[in-house]
């Protein structure tokens, strides 16, 4: 079936431009109008959804890249251009980003419900869908900076979204700061980039790149600072501290930004730009090495976290670390793949979650217990979340992430794989317990549990059968596949029995274990008493991580502020009081020499013209240069 | 021996230099300006001298001083009248005393 | 015989000048001004200013001495008390004239005055020149001189003369 609805490049404009305007007519129209503002909202995002989709196809058809640009700014000898670059991966990014954007604002109706400031939510809704679906369409770095630097702010705002609560307004300042650092790195891979390639459009800079005039290591220095930026946006290790503190923002957020898009956007950039990565195989290992230890590490501090919500913050370090795993493993396809098929179920989770907190009124697990009798409809989503996430046929998740696996093994790197395989284990295990300690066994806090209200559980029940359905498109039934419409060099994607075998015993081992420990057999109170143990301690603590970078923080800095401030107090300061203090006591001092007395002032007199005098001695000695008299 | 020049003008900064000390350290105005005086005529000295030792002495050096002389005589008429005024107000001759004018 | 004379009267003007500035009691102060003057006078009759000593002993010994001695008898009631000299002043005072000494010493060494003696001047007439030079060349000075002698002798009238409030 032919599709030609107009021209490409101006529906892939109109794409971000519909919610940017949903969001300055929020401001100036319906800022107290919760329902105008909602209204407004939906309506640009399913436009863009629309558009995306018709996009999206037209790749499938035709894959292509289509690219349209403006002169914007001459800087020197350069000049800027801003564009969009569309082929297949921006179209399949905008359709994820626009269609998790429409459930998640058609979800936040019921769960803002009644929020004083309803339609400043939906107007940065709005903003942030603008910026991330700019981030993707970008077509040069300068643009892709800017729309980076919005996605961060509208982080900010939606995180510290109640801001009167000190800790929402602390997670938010938190998530700014950590990825400015990552930020930090990431501008200037670009501007060395740049500077070295002349442009800053993606495909003249991979071109210039390919042409191997550069040495290997700057090369591999560039690449690795430009991934200091998606170390930060998507809380990679070392910079993940902003991430589970961000789940203080209200729940529609996390599920929008902290799962599925966002956090997503620094996989997107190292897929955006993997030409330029591949030019470099050390980056690519310390790619897929850092994705691999992210992984293993956020799901062992997953499995003793008592918030719900937290435990489905590292949840989704842990599945980004799988994603850079993959990428850097040579597994392009596989990584963007699974990006796909985790924002469903992660998506999913999140609502799910904040269901269960919109009707109880809190996050504590455990406080939780036996919702699923109570709540069906999002137990079961939510369960079904979880199969996928762990990775059990045939749901969406097996797929990606057994091409990820696959992807590893044959890039040869042990290590990763061994990590790969444990995290498969222990994300089973993470996930089953979460399932067990919410919806089974018997209630243990006091609670009044409902089923949430259609507009909610709506979405839920939609992802729920993407997280089902959506593994369909790599597997060997789709004609081309995922992987192979993104990468066109990717094989066919198969089934590997043995592969099959292997992930899905290590997840059901995962479950059996999470049944054993924390199965609906267990009593309220064994599920309640805290666990005891060094073990235990160091993994609910996260690893000290936090604790460690305070140290830091206040070690250097704070020594350094100091050191600064007493710098300016005594030495600036100081300054300026000399000479205030110099004046004042120079006038005194001068004032002597005005004594009323005749033989003071004679003295100075007849001193003074003693000095004229020596001095003119001297000039005519010569003293002072030549010209003097000399005798 | 021969009295030379050099004689008369060392003679002459002997005086000056004794005329000042005199006007910086005496504590009653009217010593103070005796010991001016003192100074006058060492200049006066000097350019007499310096007039009559040159290859050609002329009269110059004797009219300046002469000139000097009426100046000086003018201005220690005025000190002394100033001094007198200031007595007659304060009852007081010692330059020290003599501050109304400090700040 | 020249010189046993300058030296002489040398010692005689710098011991005088002494005293003039060492003297406790201002009266004697001024006496020894008198003498030093004198002394002065008698120099420049060694150096043929006979017109000028003349007129140094008529004026100033005359006339400023003996004015300065009548201002001491009108301040007199300060005069007895033993009058110490401020031992604030000395110090630098015999600094400067010190170093004053040492300028002038300085510039004469490295000057290339004349080291002969006088130059024969057995038939001048330096009154006569005196004359000419003060009606000749120079008889704007010498009028402006007169003026200022005017002034000089107002001012003195208007500041010592009696106010008009003492009257009352």
């Amino acid at each position: 079936m032919e599709i030609a609805v107009g021209d490409p490049v101006t529906l892939a404009v109109l794409v971000p431009l519909c919610p940017l305007a949903a969001f300055a007519l929020t401001w100036l129209l319906a800022r107290k109008r919760p329902a105008a503002a909602a209204a407004l909202s939906l309506a640009a995002v399913s436009v863009s959804l629309a558009l995306s989709v018709i996009l999206l196809a037209g790749q499938v058809q035709a894959p292509a890249e289509i690219r349209a640009d403006l002169p914007w700014m001459p800087a020197g000898h350069l000049l800027i251009r801003m564009g969009i670059l569309l082929n297949p991966l921006s179209a399949l990014m905008i359709v994820i980003v626009s269609a998790v954007s429409l459930l998640v604002q058609v979800y936040s109706l019921g769960y803002m419900k009644g929020d004083p400031a309803f339609p400043r939510f939906f107007s940065y809704l709005s903003l942030f869908s603008f910026s991330m679906l700019t981030l993707v369409l970008a077509d040069n770095f300068i643009l892709l900076y800017m729309a980076w630097e919005l996605v961060g702010l509208c982080s900010y705002l939606l995180i510290g979204f109640w801001y009167h609560k000190p800790e929402a307004a602390r997670a938010a300042k938190k998530a700014f700061v950590v990825t400015r650092v990552g930020d930090l790195g990431f501008l200037v891979g670009i501007l060395v980039l740049s500077l070295l390639a002349g442009t800053f459009d993606f495909q003249e800079v991979a071109r210039f790149i390919g042409a191997g005039s550069v040495p290997q290591g700057q090369v591999t220095l560039v690449v690795l600072l430009l991934f200091c930026g998606a170390v930060g946006k998507s809380g990679q290790f070392p910079l993940h501290v902003w991430l589970p503190d961000a789940m203080e923002g209200p729940t529609p957020v996390s599920a929008l930004i902290h799962s599925a898009t966002m956090v997503a956007a620094g996989v997107f950039m190292v897929a955006r730009l993997y030409t330029i990565f591949q030019a470099s195989a050390d980056a690519l290992r310390v790619v897929a090495s850092l994705g691999a230890f992210t992984a293993a590490f956020a799901a062992l501090i997953a499995l003793a976290q008592d918030d719900i919500k937290r435990v489905l913050a590292y949840s989704t370090i842990s599945q980004l670390g799988y994603m850079m795993l993959a990428l850097g493993a040579g597994g392009y396809g596989a990584g963007l793949f699974h990006l796909t098929t985790h924002a469903a179920f992660k998506t999913l989770l999140f609502l799910g979650a904040g269901s269960v907190i919109h009707v109880l009124g809190t996050n504590d697990l455990r406080r939780m217990g036996g919702l699923g009798r109570r709540m069906p409809v999002t137990a079961v989503a939510f369960g079904v979340a979880v199969l996928a996430i762990a990775g059990i046929f045939p749901l969406s998740g097996f797929w990606s992430k057994d091409a990820i696996l696959e992807a590893v093994r044959s890039s040869g790197q042990t290590a990763a794989y061994a990590a790969a395989l444990g995290t498969v284990f222990l994300t089973a295990l993470y996930m089953s317990r979460l399932f067990f300690l919410a919806f089974t066994g018997a209630p243990r806090g006091e609670q009044a549990p409902h089923e949430s209200p259609a507009v909610m559980t709506v979405p839920m029940i939609i992802l729920a059968a993407l997280a089902i359905g959506l593994g369909v498109i790599g597997s060997p039934l789709a004609v081309r596949g995922i992987e192979g419409f993104l990468d066109p060099a990717s094989p066919r994607p198969a089934l590997d029995i043995g592969m099959l075998l292997l992930s899905n015993g290590l997840a059901a081992a995962g479950i059996m274990v999470a049944l054993a420990v924390f199965g609906p057999w267990r009593t309220p109170a064994s599920l309640s008493r805290r666990p005891s143990g060094p073990f235990h301690a160091v993994l609910a603590n996260k690893f000290y991580i936090d604790e460690l970078y305070m140290l830091v923080i206040r070690g250097l800095y704070f020594t350094l502020t100091r050191v600064i401030a007493w710098f300016d107090r005594h030495v600036v300061d100081g300054m300026v009081n000399l000479v205030g203090g110099a004046s004042t006591r120079g006038g005194t001092l001068l004032r002597r020499t005005v004594g009323g007395k005749v033989q003071g002032y004679a003295l100075m007199v007849t001193g003074g013209t003693l000095a004229v005098l020596v001095l003119l001695l001297l000039a005519g000695l010569g003293v002072f240069g030549q010209g003097g008299g000399g005798r | 021996m021969q009295v030379t020049l050099t004689h008369y003008l060392v003679l002459a900064a002997l005086l000056f230099c004794i005329g000042i000390y005199g006007a910086v350290s005496r504590k009653n105005a009217i010593g103070i300006l005796m010991a001016l005086e003192l100074v006058f005529n060492a200049v006066n000295l000097t350019f007499v001298a310096a007039g009559r030792f040159r290859p050609a002495p002329d009269a110059v050096g004797q009219l300046f001083a002469l000139f000097v002389i009426a100046a000086a005589a003018a201005e220690s008429v005025l000190g002394l009248a100033i001094i007198l005024a200031i007595y007659r107000r304060r009852v007081v001759v010692n330059a020290d005393e003599m501050d109304l004018m400090k700040h | 015989m020249q010189a046993v004379l300058f030296y002489a009267l040398a010692a005689a003007l710098l011991v005088s000048a002494g005293l003039v500035v060492a003297s406790r009691n201002i009266f004697h102060a001024a006496l020894w001004l008198a003498v030093a003057l004198f002394v002065v006078a008698a120099l420049y009759v060694m150096l043929g200013a006979y017109f000028l000593a003349a007129i140094q002993v008529l004026i100033y010994i005359g006339a400023v001495v003996v004015l300065a001695i009548f201002v001491i008898n009108l301040t007199r009631t300060v005069v007895g008390a033993p009058v110490t000299l401020t031992r604030r002043w000395v110090i630098p005072a015999a600094l400067v004239s010190a170093l004053t000494a040492c300028l002038i010493a300085v510039a004469l060494a490295k000057s290339g005055l004349p080291g002969g003696p006088a130059p024969d001047t057995a038939g001048v007439d330096w009154t006569a020149a005196l004359g000419r030079h003060l009606l000749g060349d120079y008889v704007i000075p010498f009028e402006l001189v007169s003026v200022l002698l005017l002034a000089a002798l107002i001012a003195a009238i208007a500041i010592v003369g009696k106010d008009r409030e003492d009257e009352k």
